[in-house]
């Protein structure tokens, strides 16, 4: 090792550029994750194989295929995609630097550790906002091309919001198990049966429960109703099925611009008697503004719950390894 | 660091994890512009007073001083002046060396023209100005070493940590370390260092701690440590044709203090631990004495070490 004089370097010490620093330092993390890379080249084969499939049918039955201008609008990862985004963002943020023993590096730099927590927050909001971005790009250049037209492009800002919203409920809850364990596998498997045990029961409580009310207050896909839309154009009155949960506020944040005067109506499934048809049973109904509000309002307070937790236990961490 | 007289100040300092104390009312001063050396054998409690040091730790109880401003709690503003270089240091895989030290450069504030202008310099000092485009997972355990050292020097602070500098180096490597502890503190920086080997304390540093089972055994200037710890220093001298004049000459020195004669050998016990070799030589060639062999006989700072840490555990060497 060569002793080398150095100049004394002057050193400016704005807060924000010492933030733009954790977010680069996260951000490189972040795009560089086999994992993340995979996920992505994921994401992008399904929006291929969900543009491509159509045109392969319809082809091979010989019918052409109908125009649909709400292609692009209507696409979007979906649960399993929200959960798995959020998964490889930020399973291994907090507790990854824990085990590979670079929190030690990185808590001794003059970066508070709420300036840590929040720049890995917004590098992952960063990355999330242009992923779902080029994935919506592809999607509505692919729609265009085989669908035709789209309609209601200018909404898309709100279906990227919504769908950042949805994840950020899962990517709250898997910092918080990854924060309190320091584990990245601890937050990885404790998510996924956290999502899974959710996303199979909700289905299930929807349809045989008359609880299924409480699926709007739980991460996921929440309860499922039929929208009822009044005066839509020539059509009259149609139906839509929608879900209520957290992960369908970009959904539903659409339907409540274009409908907003539109209700939502749950049903459920009646005893099973041989020999007689099923009995759907109709439970209630609730103005599609309150079922949008209401889920925006819990994932809001999922979101701002589990990332307290989370900061509080990095916050309070000690590094003893 | 004009006008800070002590660089690093714990008072009554105690670290528990569950029954154990690691670190025990330790009262630890580093003075400023020093090379401090930090001994201990393995587990004595040095890492987690320097995780307490940075902020990594919080102490049970206690008082921490850190460029004279007491550190609680997460205070990242004092660790703008303080370079760390954890024992054997981890750094993200998938960043290059340049990038690691840009990040953690702009993390300090630096401007951009500085970091361009300070990171191939510091590349270079630590001998990776080659390596330093290729990412830090394909770094061998010394060169992950020496980006370590680089990053604590990135942002020209006051007072430098480093823990365990050497472990995992070669036999080059460590003197490279050596000199680059020396050259920082000609720089007018602190240099607290903790070790477990005591050659590398002894080459470099002016002051020594040495801490056993989170107990501070003794702490002062290398020299007093030593003078302290290793009892005196004793000639063996054959002189040609040994006079009685010769012996009281010797024994008048002021630095002399018992003189045995056996044969034509004098053993002189010395009161100071500094080289009076060629004094004393002078003195008997004066008296007509002819030195045939001289040899010193004393403890070495690692035999004192030892057996100070063998009697803080009641007479078992550890």
């Amino acid at each position: 090792m060569n002793a080398i004089k150095r100049k004394r370097v002057k050193t400016n010490r704005p807060r924000i550029t010492r933030f733009w620093a954790v977010v680069k330092y996260e951000l490189l993390w972040n795009i560089r994750k086999k994992k993340f890379l995979g996920m992505v080249i994921v994401a992008f084969a399904f929006a291929t194989l969900g543009l491509t499939l159509p045109v392969i049918l319809s082809n091979m039955i010989g019918q052409p295929l109908s125009q649909n201008p709400d292609y692009a609008i209507s696409s979007g990862a979906g649960a399993l995609g929200f959960f798995l985004f959020a998964l490889v963002t930020v399973m291994n943020s907090i507790s990854g630097e824990f085990e590979s023993g670079t929190i030690v590096s990185l808590l001794t730099k003059p970066v508070s550790r709420t300036m840590v927590f929040l720049g890995k927050l917004f590098a992952a909001f960063i990355v999330l906002l242009s992923t779902y971005t080029v994935l919506f790009l592809y999607t509505t250049i692919g729609g265009t091309l085989v669908y035709g037209p789209q309609n209601n492009l200018h909404l898309v800002p709100l279906t990227l919001l919504g769908n950042i919203i949805s994840t950020f409920v899962w990517i709250a809850i898997v910092l918080a198990i990854g924060s309190l364990s320091k584990s990245s596998l601890i937050a990885a498997l404790g998510a996924f049966g956290i999502f899974i045990a959710l996303f199979i029961s909700a289905p299930i409580v929807s349809a045989f429960s008359d609880q299924a009310w409480i699926l709007t207050y739980v991460p996921g896909n929440g309860a499922s109703g039929t929208l009822k839309i009044i005066n839509h154009g020539d059509q009259g009155i149609i139906t839509k099925s929608v879900s209520t949960g957290t992960d369908n506020i970009a959904a539903n944040l659409i339907n409540y611009i274009l409908y907003p005067s539109s209700n939502v109506t749950f049903f459920k499934i009646g005893a099973f008697t041989p020999g007689q048809p099923l009995q759907i049973i109709e439970l209630y109904a609730e103005p599609l503004s309150l079922v949008l509000l209401r889920s925006t309002a819990v994932a809001v307070t999922y979101i701002l719950v589990f990332l307290f937790i989370s900061w509080f236990a990095f916050k309070r961490a000690e590094v003893l390894e | 660091m004009f006008g800070l007289e002590f660089a690093i100040e714990t008072i009554d300092l105690t670290k528990r994890y569950g029954h154990l104390t690691a670190v025990d009312k330790l009262n630890l001063r580093v003075k400023a512009n020093t090379i401090h050396g930090f001994l201990g054998p393995n587990g004595a409690g040095k890492t987690t007073t320097i995780k307490i040091l940075v902020g990594l730790l919080k102490p049970n109880e206690g008082i921490v001083k850190v460029l004279g401003q007491e550190t609680r709690g997460d205070n990242a503003d004092i660790r703008l002046k303080i370079g760390y270089m954890p024992e054997l240091p981890k750094f993200p895989k998938h960043l290059t060396g340049y990038e690691l030290l840009d990040i953690y450069g702009k993390m300090y504030g630096l401007p951009k023209t500085a970091r361009r202008e300070q990171i191939p310099k510091l590349l270079e000092m630590v001998g990776l100005k080659e390596r330093g485009r290729d990412r830090i997972g394909k770094y061998s355990k010394g060169m992950q070493q020496r980006i370590g050292i680089a990053q604590a020097l990135i942002n020209e602070p006051e007072l430098v940590i480093l823990d365990e500098p050497s472990l995992g180096l070669d036999p080059v490597g460590m003197v490279e370390v050596r000199e680059l502890v020396k050259a920082i503190a000609e720089e007018g920086k602190t240099v607290f260092i903790s070790s477990h080997l005591l050659f590398e304390v002894e080459q470099v540093c002016s002051h020594v701690t040495i801490i056993h089972r989170g107990v501070s055994l003794v702490s002062d200037t290398l020299q007093n440590v030593s003078n302290k710890l290793s009892g005196p220093t004793t000639l063996q001298i054959e002189v040609a044709k040994l006079s009685d004049s010769i012996v009281e000459t010797v024994k008048r020195l002021p630095f002399v203090s018992n003189v045995s004669q056996d044969g034509n050998t004098m053993t002189i016990e010395l009161e100071t631990r500094d080289d009076v070799r060629s004094q004393i030589s002078q003195e008997i060639t004066k008296s007509g004495g002819v030195i045939v062999s001289m040899n010193v006989k004393g403890q070495s700072l690692e035999e004192a070490f030892i057996q100070l840490v063998a009697k803080s555990h009641g007479g078992k060497t550890v």
